[in-house]
C-alpha cells in the first residue's frame, strides 16, 4: 500500500475545499455541486482500491508514516496513518455515506445562495474526519476531532440570518469543547505515563499493566468525557436536537452518520485502555443506557420531523455506548455501520419531504404524503423497520447483537434497552404514519407544490434504502447461520485488549434456545409498538395536538368506541406522554441550566470584572500596590 | 552611638520628613522646595557612604538643574493656586493603611534576616572618587553606560516630537 | 551582541535621514536596517554560550531566536506603516527611529546578563512606548493613555529598581551568575531580603507583560494608542518581557523553585480568569485585543511557572505564533478602521467587519485565520503553542492549572469567533479596501506562516 495512494483520501476533499472555498462566488452554481461531490465520490473510490489491497495483503495492520511532524523533548509526534480494520470500516462509511451525501446536498441546496460555500465546508468536514479515522495517534485524531467540531459549527449555523440557529451552532460547539477539555487532558495524562502518543505504542506498553491500574481509569474516563461531548450523551447531548438548525444534508452527514460516531470510533480505538478498566466501562454503560433511554423517551412527544430524528439518533448513540460499556466492541461498530445506513437514509428522506414542503418541518401539518412522494416513503419505510429493528433490516442484527451481549451482561441493561427498543419502534412509526399516512394537514398552497424530489436526491435515497435493508447481513450470527463477517474481521483489532482480559473475548454463553428467545421477544416488542402506532395514529386517525390547545385529544378519546383503546391510553401511552414530557422538560431544562448557566456566569462576571477598569490611575494604582502587598504578605510573613 | 551613627539618624530622619513633606504640602512649589531639600538630604547619606562624587553630582544635576526647571515648569502654568482636594478622604485613608502596611510587611521581613557585614580593614577610602568610577564607568560597565544615552537620545526625540506644534497632528 | 550595536547607529542614522527633502526614503531604509540587524543577528549563532563586555550580555541561541521573532514581527509592523504615511504630512523619521531604539532595549532585556542591562533595557523600551502610544497628539485618548502609561510605568520601575537594590544588598551583585551560585549554595535559607527582592523585581516585570494585578493599564493603554503602536506593544514588548523574565528565572532562581512558584502560579490563574473573561464583554475589537493580550500573558506564564526543559522551546514557540497573529488581526483592523474613518465614522467595534467577506475576500481570511491561531484550533500555529505549553505544564505535574487554562481557551473561542461571525455571516456594507501592495504581503505572509507552523510544528524545531 504506497502512502501516496493513502494521502489521496483525505487529500481529494481538501482539494475540493480549496477550490470551492477560494473560487467561491467565481465558480458556476453546476460546477461547484460537481467539483465537491467528486472530492467525495474520489476518495471513495480511493479507500475502495486500499480495501482490496489491504485485504489481499493478508489484512495486516500496517502504519504508514508520512514525515516526522514534531518533536519536544523525548515526545516525537510522526504524521502518520494507520491502515486497519477499524479505519478501513470508517473510512468506508465516512467516504461512502459522505459521497451519497455531497450528491444529495447538490439537488437539495440548489437554490441556497451560499451553494459554494456549503460545498467548501461540507468538504472540509470530510477532510478533518478523515484526518480523525486515519491518524496514527492520538494528536492527529484530536486535530480531526476540533475539525470536524469547527465544521460542524460552521454548517450548524450556515444559514445565519437566525440569531437562534447562532445560538445553536455555538452551544453545539462550546459543549464540544467542553468534551473536547477531557479529550485533551486524557491525551497529556497518555503521554505523561507512557511517553508516546501512537497508538501501538500506547497499547503495546498497556498490555504490561493489570486490569483495573488506576492511571488507566482516570486516563479512560477523561477520554469518555471527550466521548460524551462528540457523541451527544448525558450530561452533553442537549446540542445534537438543536444543531438540527443546520440545513438537512449537514444533519444526515455530521450529526448521524459520522462525526457523531467519533466518540465511538475513539472508545474502539482505544480498546486495550478500556478492557483494563472495568469501572470506566460500567460508566460507559450507564451512560449509554440512560441516554438511550432518556432521548427515546422525548422522542415520543416531538413534533418536528428533525427534531425526532435528532433525539433518534442521541438515542442510538446511547446502544453504542451500552454496546461499548459490556465490551462488545464488534456489536458497536456493526451499529456505527447500520446505524449510519438508516439514519443518513432517514434523515434525507425527512430533507426530501422538507423540500416538497416548502420547509415545513412540523409533522402535525404533513399527512397523506406517500401518494405524492412514492419513492421517498418507500424508502422511508425502509428505513423506519430498519431502525425499528424488525428482520431482515439491517437494524435487527445490529441491535439484537447489543441486546444479547446486554443480556450476558447484566439482565437489568437488557430489560432497558429492550423498553428503549420498544420506544424507538413506537415513535419512529409514528413519525412514519403522521407524515405519510391519512389526509393532508398543510395549506393549499404547500398541497398544490408537493412534489417528488429531483433524481439527485432519490438516487441517495435509494442505495441508502438497498444498504438499510440488506446491510445487516454482514453481520448474521452464528445462530442463525451465518458467520458473522464483520465480527471476524474485527478480530484482530483486539488482539491486545484479549490478552489482558481474555475472558472478555471467550465466546457466548447463551444457549441457541436462548437466543431465539431474546430475537423473539424483542422482534414482538418492536412490533407490537408498530402496531400501537398504527392504532393510534393511522386508525383512530390522532393527530398531536397543536401547541395552543392544551389536549384535545382527550375528547377525542372519549368519542371512540374500542374501550381498550382508551385502557391503552390510559396505562401506557399516557404515563409515557407524562414522563416523556417530565424528562423532557427536566432533562433539558436541568442540563441547559448548568451549560447555559456557565455562559451566563461567565458574562456577569464579565459585567462585574469589568468594572473594575474605572480609567483613574488612582485607583490603578492602589489595585497594584493591594496586589503587592497581598504578595509580599503571604510571602514573607505567613510562609 | 557613634556620631556617624547619630548624623545618619538625624539624616534619614530629615529626609523622611522632607519626603513626607514633599507629598503633603499644598502648594506645588512647596513640595519642589521640600524635594530639594530630600536631595540634599540623600547627597549627604552619599558622603556618609563615602561617596563623594555622586553627592556632588546628586546636587548639581538634581537638586540645581532639575529642580531649577521644575519651579520654572510650575511657575509658567501659573500653578501657585492650591488645587483642591480630589480624593476623597476614604481613599485617603485606604491608601495610607495599605502603603502602612506595606511598610510593617518590609520591616518585619527585614527584621528576621541577616544583613551583610563588612571588613573595614579591606575598605579602599578611594572607592567613591571621580577616578575609581571613571574606570569602572568605562571598562567593566561600559555597555550600559552608552547604551544609557540611547535611553536620553529617546526621551529627546520623544520630547520634541511630543512638544512640537504642527498642523495635521496625526502621524500613523 | 551585534544587533545591539548596529540598531543604536542605525537609529541615529535613521533620525538623521530624516532631514532629507524626500521621506520615502525612509521606510525602505529601515526595513533594510532591519533586516541588517537579523543578518548581524545569526553571527553568533551556534557559538554556544558567550558572553560580551565584561559579562554585561549573554548570547547563546535562544536569545538569538528571540531577538530574531522581535526583529521579524518589528519588520512586519514597520512595513505595515507604508499607506499611511503617503497621505499625511507627517514626520516619520522620528518615530521610525524610536521603533529602532525601542528594539535595542527589547535585545537588552533578552540576553542580560547584569541586573543593570535589565533595567536600562526595560527603561529604553518603555520610555519609546509612552512616547509612542502618545504619538496621536490630537487624540485626547491617545494622550490620557500616553500619561496613565507613563505613570504607572513609572511606579512600577520604582518597584522593580527597590528590588533590584535588595537583591544586590543579599547577594552583593548584580550578575546573574553570581545570584545564582549564592543562591544555590543557600537553598531555601537565603535571607528575606532576597526574597522580597526576588518579589519586587518579579511583580516590575509582570507589570510590563501585563499580567493580573498589574494589568490594569493595559486595556485604556492598548485602546488609546495609535493602532500601529498598540501591535507594537502587544508583540515586541511582550515576547521580550517574557523572555526576560524567563531568563531571570530559569538562570538564577530555579533553586528557590518552590517558594517562587506558587505565587506565580496565583497570578497566572488569575491572568487567565480577568483576560478571557473580561474579554468577553468588550464591544470593541481593539479593547478585545488588550485582554486577549492579557489572557497569553496568562498562558505564557504557565509555561514560565511550570519551568521543565520544554518551556524554552514552548515559550518561543507560542511568543511566535502569538505575535504573528496579533500583527495580523491589528493589520485587518487598521485598514477596517482606516476605511471606516475616511467614511467619516471611528468604529473599531466587531460591527466594523460586519460582511467583511463580500468585498474583501482576502481580508477576512486572513482575520479569521488569526482569529483561529488566537483561539487555538488545530491546524494553526497557535494550536501547538497552546499544546506545548500545556505539555511543559504537564510535565511539571500542573494539572489543575491545565484545567482552568483549557477552560478559559473554550471562553476564549466566543469572544475571537465574534469577528469571524462578523466578517463572514452578518451583513455589512464595506466596500473594497484598496491595499498597498507591500501590506498585502506582509498580511499573506503572517497568515501563511501561520498556518505552516499550524501543519507543520517541526519546522520550527529544525531551524532551531
Amino acid at each position: 500500500m504506497s502512502a501516496s495512494l493513502l494521502v489521496l483520501i483525505p487529500l481529494l476533499p481538501l482539494i475540493g475545499f480549496l477550490i470551492n472555498g477560494i473560487g467561491f462566488r467565481r465558480i458556476p452554481r453546476g460546477a461547484v455541486g460537481i467539483i465537491g461531490s467528486l472530492a467525495a465520490l474520489g476518495s471513495f473510490a480511493v479507500s475502495v482500491v486500499v480495501l482490496m489491497a489491504f485485504k489481499e495483503a493478508g489484512s495486516t495492520p500496517q502504519v504508514v508514516s508520512l514525515f516526522d511532524w514534531i518533536s519536544v523533548g523525548e515526545l516525537s509526534i510522526p504524521f502518520s496513518f494507520q491502515i486497519d480494520q477499524l479505519s478501513l470500516l470508517m473510512l468506508m462509511i465516512v467516504t461512502g455515506v459522505g459521497s451519497l451525501i455531497h450528491v444529495y446536498s447538490a439537488g437539495y441546496m440548489k437554490e441556497d445562495e451560499g451553494f459554494g460555500k456549503f460545498f467548501a465546508f461540507l468538504n472540509l468536514f470530510l477532510f478533518f474526519m478523515l484526518l480523525l479515522v486515519m491518524g496514527s495517534n492520538y494528536v492527529i485524531m484530536f486535530i480531526g476531532w476540533e475539525g470536524v467540531g469547527l465544521c460542524s459549527y460552521l454548517l450548524i449555523g450556515f444559514w445565519n440570518k437566525n440569531t437562534d440557529y447562532n445560538n445553536a451552532a455555538r452551544k453545539a460547539f462550546i459543549m464540544n469543547r467542553i468534551g473536547d477539555l477531557g479529550f485533551l487532558l486524557g491525551i497529556f495524562t497518555i503521554i505523561g505515563t507512557f511517553g508516546s502518543v501512537e497508538f501501538t505504542e500506547v497499547f503495546r506498553q498497556a498490555t504490561g499493566l493489570p486490569v483495573g491500574d488506576p492511571v488507566v481509569v482516570v486516563i479512560t474516563l477523561l477520554l469518555f468525557v471527550g466521548a460524551t461531548g462528540k457523541s451527544a450523551q448525558i450530561p452533553l447531548f442537549t446540542w445534537l436536537p438543536d444543531a438540527m438548525a443546520g440545513p438537512t444534508p449537514v444533519s444526515a452527514l455530521i450529526h448521524a452518520a459520522t462525526m457523531v460516531t467519533a466518540g465511538i470510533y475513539m472508545v474502539i480505538r482505544s480498546n486495550v485502555l478500556f478492557t483494563l478498566a472495568p469501572a470506566t466501562l460500567e460508566v460507559v454503560a450507564i451512560i449509554g443506557t440512560a441516554t438511550a433511554l432518556l432521548a427515546a423517551s422525548i422522542g415520543l412527544l416531538q413534533n418536528d420531523i428533525k427534531k425526532v430524528l435528532a433525539y433518534s439518533t442521541v438515542s442510538q448513540l446511547g446502544y453504542m455506548f451500552l454496546a461499548l460499556g459490556v465490551m462488545a466492541y464488534s456489536a458497536s461498530m456493526f451499529h456505527v455501520i447500520t446505524h449510519a445506513f438508516f439514519k443518513a437514509l432517514l434523515f434525507l428522506g425527512a430533507g426530501s419531504v422538507i423540500h416538497a414542503m416548502s420547509g415545513e418541518q412540523d409533522i402535525r401539518f404533513m399527512g397523506g404524503l406517500r401518494k405524492k412522494l412514492p419513492i421517498t416513503f418507500i424508502t422511508f419505510l425502509i428505513g423506519t423497520i430498519a431502525i425499528a429493528g424488525i428482520p431482515p433490516f439491517a437494524g435487527f442484527f445490529s441491535k439484537d447483537e447489543i441486546l444479547a451481549h446486554a443480556f450476558e451482561h447484566n439482565k437489568v441493561l437488557w430489560v432497558l434497552g429492550l423498553l428503549g427498543s420498544i420506544m424507538t419502534s413506537f415513535y419512529m412509526f409514528r413519525l412514519l404514519f403522521l407524515t405519510f399516512f391519512g389526509s393532508f394537514r398543510g395549506t393549499h398552497e404547500q398541497a398544490h407544490h408537493l412534489h417528488e424530489s429531483p433524481t439527485s436526491m432519490t438516487l441517495p435515497l435509494i442505495v441508502l434504502a438497498v444498504f438499510s435493508a440488506l446491510g445487516g447481513f454482514m453481520g448474521v450470527p452464528e445462530v442463525l447461520g451465518g458467520t458473522h463477517q464483520l465480527a471476524t474481521f474485527m478480530s484482530p483489532l483486539y488482539e491486545g485488549a484479549r490478552q489482558v482480559n481474555p475472558a472478555a473475548f471467550a465466546a457466548t454463553t447463551l444457549s441457541h434456545s436462548e437466543e431465539y428467545l431474546l430475537m423473539g421477544i424483542s422482534v414482538v416488542a418492536a412490533l407490537v409498538a408498530a402496531l400501537a402506532a398504527y392504532v393510534v395514529y393511522v386508525r383512530r386517525d390522532s393527530v398531536p395536538a397543536p401547541e395552543t390547545q392544551e389536549r384535545p385529544a382527550l375528547q377525542r378519546v372519549i368519542y371512540h368506541k374500542y374501550y381498550i383503546d382508551e385502557l391503552y391510553d390510559a396505562v401506557f401511552v399516557k404515563p409515557i406522554r407524562t414522563l416523556s414530557a417530565l424528562l423532557f422538560s427536566f432533562g433539558e431544562f436541568f442540563i441547559d441550566l448548568v451549560v447555559n448557566g456557565t455562559g451566563t456566569l461567565v458574562k456577569v462576571l464579565s459585567g462585574q470584572l469589568r468594572r473594575t477598569q474605572t480609567g483613574s490611575t488612582g485607583y490603578y494604582i492602589f489595585a497594584m500596590v493591594v496586589g503587592i502587598v497581598l504578595i509580599l504578605f503571604w510571602n514573607l510573613l505567613l510562609r | 552611638m557613634s556620631p556617624t551613627l547619630s548624623l545618619f539618624y538625624f539624616l534619614s530622619f530629615l529626609t523622611v520628613l522632607s519626603a513626607l513633606m514633599v507629598v503633603f504640602a499644598r502648594s506645588p512649589i512647596h513640595s519642589v522646595l521640600y524635594l530639594i531639600l530630600t536631595f540634599f538630604c540623600l547627597s549627604g547619606h552619599y558622603i556618609l557612604l563615602n561617596a563623594q562624587f555622586l553627592a556632588a553630582v546628586n546636587i548639581i544635576v538634581y537638586a540645581g538643574a532639575i529642580m531649577v526647571l521644575f519651579l520654572f515648569v510650575i511657575m509658567f502654568l501659573n500653578m501657585k493656586k492650591e488645587d483642591e482636594e480630589s480624593k476623597t478622604n476614604l481613599t485617603k485613608v485606604a491608601a495610607v493603611i495599605v502603603a502602612g502596611t506595606l511598610g510593617v510587611i518590609l520591616v518585619g521581613a527585614f527584621r528576621k534576616s541577616q544583613v551583610g557585614t563588612y571588613n573595614p580593614y579591606a575598605h579602599d577610602s578611594q572607592v567613591g572618587m571621580v577616578e575609581s568610577l571613571g574606570h569602572m564607568l568605562f571598562r567593566e560597565y561600559l555597555l550600559p553606560f552608552e547604551l544609557i544615552s540611547i535611553l536620553f537620545l529617546v526621551a529627546m526625540t520623544g520630547a520634541i516630537m511630543l512638544g512640537k506644534r504642527e498642523v495635521g497632528e496625526r502621524h500613523f | 551582541m551585534y544587533p545591539i550595536v548596529l540598531l543604536s547607529v542605525l537609529g541615529i542614522v535613521v533620525l538623521f535621514l530624516g532631514f532629507m527633502k524626500s521621506k520615502s526614503v525612509l521606510l525602505p531604509a529601515t526595513l533594510l536596517f532591519l533586516v541588517l540587524a537579523l543578518a548581524s543577528n545569526f553571527i553568533d549563532w551556534n557559538q554556544g554560550k558567550v558572553l560580551y563586555f565584561y559579562e554585561m550580555l549573554a548570547v547563546n541561541n535562544l536569545t538569538l531566536a528571540f531577538n530574531a521573532i522581535v526583529l521579524v514581527s518589528a519588520f512586519m509592523i514597520v512595513a505595515m506603516t507604508r499607506g499611511f504615511q503617503d497621505q499625511e504630512e507627517a514626520q516619520p523619521a522620528e518615530y521610525y527611529g524610536i521603533m529602532l531604539f525601542s528594539l535595542v532595549g527589547a535585545f537588552m532585556i533578552i540576553g542580560y546578563e547584569h541586573l543593570i542591562m535589565l533595567f536600562v533595557g526595560i527603561e529604553i523600551l518603555s520610555v519609546s512606548m509612552y512616547i509612542l502610544t502618545g504619538s496621536d497628539k490630537s487624540n485626547l485618548r491617545s494622550n490620557e493613555a500616553a500619561l496613565k502609561y507613563f505613570l504607572m510605568g513609572a511606579f512600577a520601575t520604582g518597584i522593580m529598581l527597590f528590588g533590584i537594590a535588595l537583591l544586590y544588598g543579599a547577594t552583593g551583585s548584580f550578575n546573574l551568575t553570581d545570584i545564582q551560585s549564592y543562591v544555590s549554595i543557600q537553598g531555601r535559607g537565603v535571607s528575606y531580603i532576597l526574597y522580597a527582592g526576588l518579589l519586587l523585581l518579579l511583580i516590575g516585570m509582570l507589570f510590563k507583560v501585563s499580567a493580573a494585578p498589574f494589568h490594569f493599564w493595559t486595556p485604556d493603554v492598548y485602546d488609546g494608542a495609535p493602532t500601529i503602536f498598540t501591535t507594537f506593544m502587544s508583540t515586541i514588548v511582550k515576547t521580550a518581557g517574557f523572555a526576560a523574565i524567563f531568563r531571570l528565572l530559569s538562570h538564577s532562581f530555579t533553586p528557590i523553585y518552590s517558594f517562587w512558584w506558587i505565587t506565580l502560579a496565583a497570578i497566572t490563574v488569575l491572568t487567565l480568569l480577568v483576560g478571557n473573561i473580561i474579554a468577553v464583554y468588550q464591544n470593541s475589537f481593539k479593547r478585545m485585543l488588550a485582554y486577549s493580550s492579557i489572557s497569553h500573558a496568562g498562558y505564557l506564564l504557565i509555561a514560565v511557572t511550570s519551568l521543565s526543559p520544554q518551556t524554552e522551546n514552548a515559550i518561543l514557540f507560542y511568543s511566535l505564533a502569538y505575535s504573528i497573529a496579533t500583527i495580523s488581526a491589528f493589520g485587518v483592523l487598521m485598514l477596517v478602521s482606516k476605511k471606516k474613518a475616511l467614511e467619516g465614522q471611528v468604529d473599531e467595534s466587531y460591527a466594523a467587519f460586519n460582511g467583511l467577506a463580500a468585498q474583501n475576500p482576502l481580508l477576512a481570511f486572513v482575520l479569521a485565520v488569526s482569529m483561529l491561531s488566537l483561539a487555538g484550533i488545530p491546524l494553526t500555529a497557535g494550536f501547538w503553542g497552546k499544546f506545548f505549553v500545556f505539555g511543559s505544564a504537564v510535565e511539571r505535574g500542573l494539572v489543575w492549572m491545565l484545567v482552568v487554562a483549557v477552560l478559559m481557551s473554550a471562553v476564549g473561542i466566543y469572544y475571537y469567533f465574534r469577528a469571524i461571525i462578523a466578517a463572514y455571516l452578518k451583513e455589512g456594507d464595506i466596500g473594497k479596501i484598496r491595499i498597498a501592495p507591500f501590506y498585502r504581503i506582509i498580511l499573506v505572509v503572517a497568515t501563511a506562516m501561520t498556518i505552516l507552523f499550524g501543519l507543520a510544528p517541526g519546522i520550527f524545531e529544525k531551524l532551531l
